[in-house]
């Protein structure tokens, strides 16, 4: 760690950081946001799955940096034993995506955070805890002021009734990390980005719009998109877990002059593919989410209940976005502005689809 | 009021929550997992009032009447014996057990108990395949079953079941005897043994891993199988696994020796097939007709279903379940006759045990089979 650093990082110079889930699409920009900060020892474990060339990608930032790769399974807590020896910093960044099974995304998200929790206690020494969270941990409702959603805003209270297992595993892995802080004393940080995009994540957001029944629905219309580019988002994870004093903090994470939903869709019609898309009024989003929720209770589940009023206030509802915390406490700036972000993550979408 | 419990609290466990739940007369007073973070999920999201991290405590302090098993395979045989030691019906997911020989003592041991067992082949109680066998037993067939086709694909992809597994060299699925087939082939065989008249029939496996599996790296896996199955009345049966084909079926075709039927699991359609041929040209122009009316009037039956709010998609486990209560309660016949749960399991050893005695091809076999794939195991009994 460079000298300049050493005053303003809680890390080191011999301190090792542990990146869970690092070949991931945001994992391997935090192990290149740290080393371009100055740590020097970092551990990142991936999953006994990931290909060699993932590897090789992490590995050729490290330059004179000293980076181990540990290959294991969250769910082992051996495996978490052994890759917290020595660890001063955890970022937590692997969890259960796409999962639609309940179970199976909270195996992958809340066990696999308390192994990793457990064994950071074993081993005590452990500065801080990083766990990267999600927006979809917020109701988006009942917010301390009016349309903004902050790191104030109330958390989901029965998550599992917005029918996305995604938000439920995350909405507990958070409990369970403010619980290990409250209870066994872990110090910890909690980052919630928005929607991170980038080149390798080119998928139109769900809160955009939807293809479920053959059509793309445009359900957003004028909301503001919470993206933050991966590389923001990544600068934001590191220094998250290298500021001092800011134990038990929540941070949310956008970018500056977020896009609106149809700006967004008509942008990517234009550069990347033309489709058909109809507009849903949000009188009418609300109204066929508020449909869809009663006849699936009133129908034993006869349809999932994957839309409803949870997901509507969470996904659609109009809402305005702040980074004002993380740019006060953790002087975060966004290093890629949203015009270049928009622009990268068009051009990878448009070579993705010539490519299919 | 029927006590009921649940042991193992991952996917599967989901279901027969959500489906015991829409059942009257029961209650589901406790479920149990060995990792105390996934019992309470489900307990919390269900909402089930205790929660354990250890059988035996379960069996003692909630005494549930029946306990659902929705373990991994491997220990089915162990926790069912535990429940029934202890007084408790139980029902059992798919697969019912690892081997035949513990199928025979489970359901020793529930008979000697006075208790009853059933095995998750829940497909068998869907609406079609009620009305398959409705028509089977009216006599539509014939009198003869002459031969059967049951077919079962199965989608692997990266993000889903197939990553988890590829992944984890230690995944429980590789410690089956039958590894992934073990884990999901029985709905398809038990279709079959349904309706096979002879206990010891004979059975000739092909299996091996797909393209899919072998670039990337996968060779122990088997994800495509072929059965060719005969008893000795002279009924046969070809089962066939795929995970390759497109679409994925979850296809049963009966022959008899007078009409035909087939049953399409995914769209739940019954169509039969009319065994007398019609005159001349009339035979190019009447069965498309009636394939039409067929279909249309499967789509009126699916409708009237949904319309109903009985169209579930796992209406079937619902009705087993359901059955199987009842035979509890009335001391009536169990819905899955123990006769088609040891065959089932047979039918799976002897597959099995030929896959794996030759899970390598001989030098011959492979100049025979063009492209040579991996892992073949081409056996004759």
């Amino acid at each position: 760690m460079s000298a300049s650093n050493k005053s303003n990082f809680i890390l080191g110079p011999d301190d090792l950081v542990l990146i869970t889930g690092a070949a991931g699409f945001i994992g391997k920009r935090v192990v290149r946001s740290l080393l371009n900060r100055g740590v020097r020892r970092i551990r990142c474990f991936v999953r006994n799955s990931t290909p060699p060339s993932k590897l090789q990608d992490l590995r050729s930032q490290a330059g004179m940096a000293e980076l181990d790769v540990f290959r294991g399974n969250l769910l082992s807590p051996d495996d978490c034993r052994v890759a917290t020896k020595g660890v001063s910093v955890v970022i937590h960044l692997a969890a259960g995506r796409g999962e639609k099974s309940f179970p199976d995304a909270f195996m992958n998200s809340v066990v696999t955070t308390r192994n990793l929790l457990e064994a950071c206690l074993q081993h005590g020494g452990i500065k801080r805890f990083v766990n990267v969270s999600s927006f979809a941990v917020y109701s988006n409702t009942h917010k301390p002021h009016s349309n903004l959603l902050d790191e104030e805003c109330p958390m989901e209270i029965r998550p599992e009734i917005r029918g996305d297992a995604y938000s439920f595993a995350k909405r507990r892995q958070d409990d369970i990390v403010m619980q290990y802080g409250r209870n066994r004393g872990v110090p910890h940080v909690l980052i919630r980005p928005g929607v991170v995009y980038g080149p390798g994540n080119v998928a139109i957001h769900g809160r955009v719009g939807i293809d479920t029944f053959g059509i793309f629905l445009h359900l957003g219309g004028s909301n503001r998109i919470p993206f933050t580019y991966v590389d923001n988002c990544a600068d934001a994870i590191a220094l998250a877990a290298l500021k001092p004093a800011i134990e038990g903090e929540v941070f949310n994470v956008v970018d500056d002059d977020l896009p609106t939903s149809r700006h967004f869709l008509k942008q990517y019609k234009r550069e990347v593919r033309r489709f058909r898309s109809i507009y849903v009024p949000k009188v009418l989003s609300y109204m066929l989410c508020s449909l869809w929720e009663k006849y699936s209770v009133w129908s034993q589940g006869q349809l999932p209940p994957v839309f409803n009023r949870s997901r509507w206030n969470a996904a659609w509802r109009h809402t305005l976005y702040s980074n004002a915390k993380l740019k006060d406490l953790l002087q975060w700036q966004p290093a890629v502005s949203t015009h270049e972000g928009l622009r990268r993550y068009f051009e990878a979408a448009r070579a993705m689809h010539e490519h299919a | 009021m029927l006590k009921v419990a649940i042991v193992g609290c991952g996917k599967i466990a989901d279901a027969h929550a959500a489906q015991v739940q829409r059942i009257s007369g029961c209650e589901i007073v406790a479920v149990c997992d060995r990792e105390p973070l996934m019992a309470r999920q489900l307990a919390d999201r269900f909402p089930i009032k205790a929660c354990y991290s250890d059988l035996q405590t379960l069996l003692v302090e909630a005494q549930p009447d029946v306990v659902h098993i929705t373990t991994p395979p491997e220990s089915h045989f162990d926790l069912a014996g535990i429940c029934l030691e202890a007084g408790s019906h139980v029902y059992v997911e798919k697969p019912f057990a690892i081997c035949e020989p513990q199928v025979q003592a489970l359901i020793r041991l529930a008979n000697e108990r006075g208790l009853k067992v059933t095995a998750g082949h829940d497909d068998q109680f869907s609406h079609v395949a009620q009305r398959l066998r409705a028509a089977v037993g009216s006599g539509f067939l014939g009198d003869k079953i002459v031969h059967m086709e049951s077919y079962y694909g199965y989608e692997l992809s990266e993000t889903g079941y197939a990553g988890a597994l590829l992944g984890d060299k230690n995944h429980w699925v590789r410690r089956l005897p039958g590894k992934l087939l073990h884990n999901i082939i029985s709905h398809g065989i038990a279709r079959i043994a349904e309706y096979l008249t002879d206990d010891d029939p004979r059975v000739t496996a092909q299996g091996f891993s797909s393209q899919f599996l072998r670039e990337r790296g996968e060779n122990e896996i088997i994800d495509e199988l072929r059965v060719l199955i005969a008893d000795k009345s002279g009924v046969t049966a070809n089962f066939v696994f795929s995970s390759q084909m497109r679409p994925s079926l979850h296809l049963f075709r009966i022959y008899g020796n007078r009409n035909s039927m087939i049953l399409d699991q995914d769209q739940e359609t019954l169509i039969k097939l009319r065994g007398a041929k019609y005159k001349s040209y009339a035979e190019k122009f009447l069965p498309p007709v009636n394939l039409a009316k067929q279909h249309l009037g499967n789509l009126g039956t699916n409708l009237r279903h949904f319309w109903a709010r009985d169209f579930q998609m796992k209406f079937g486990m619902k009705c087993l379940i359901e059955s199987f209560y009842r035979s509890i309660e009335e001391d009536a016949p169990v819905p899955i006759p123990y006769r088609e749960i040891l065959l089932t399991a047979r039918i799976m050893d002897e597959i099995f045990s030929q896959l794996n005695a030759e899970s390598q091809p001989s030098a011959t076999e492979q100049k025979l089979l063009e492209p040579p794939p991996a892992a073949m195991a081409v056996v004759h009994r």
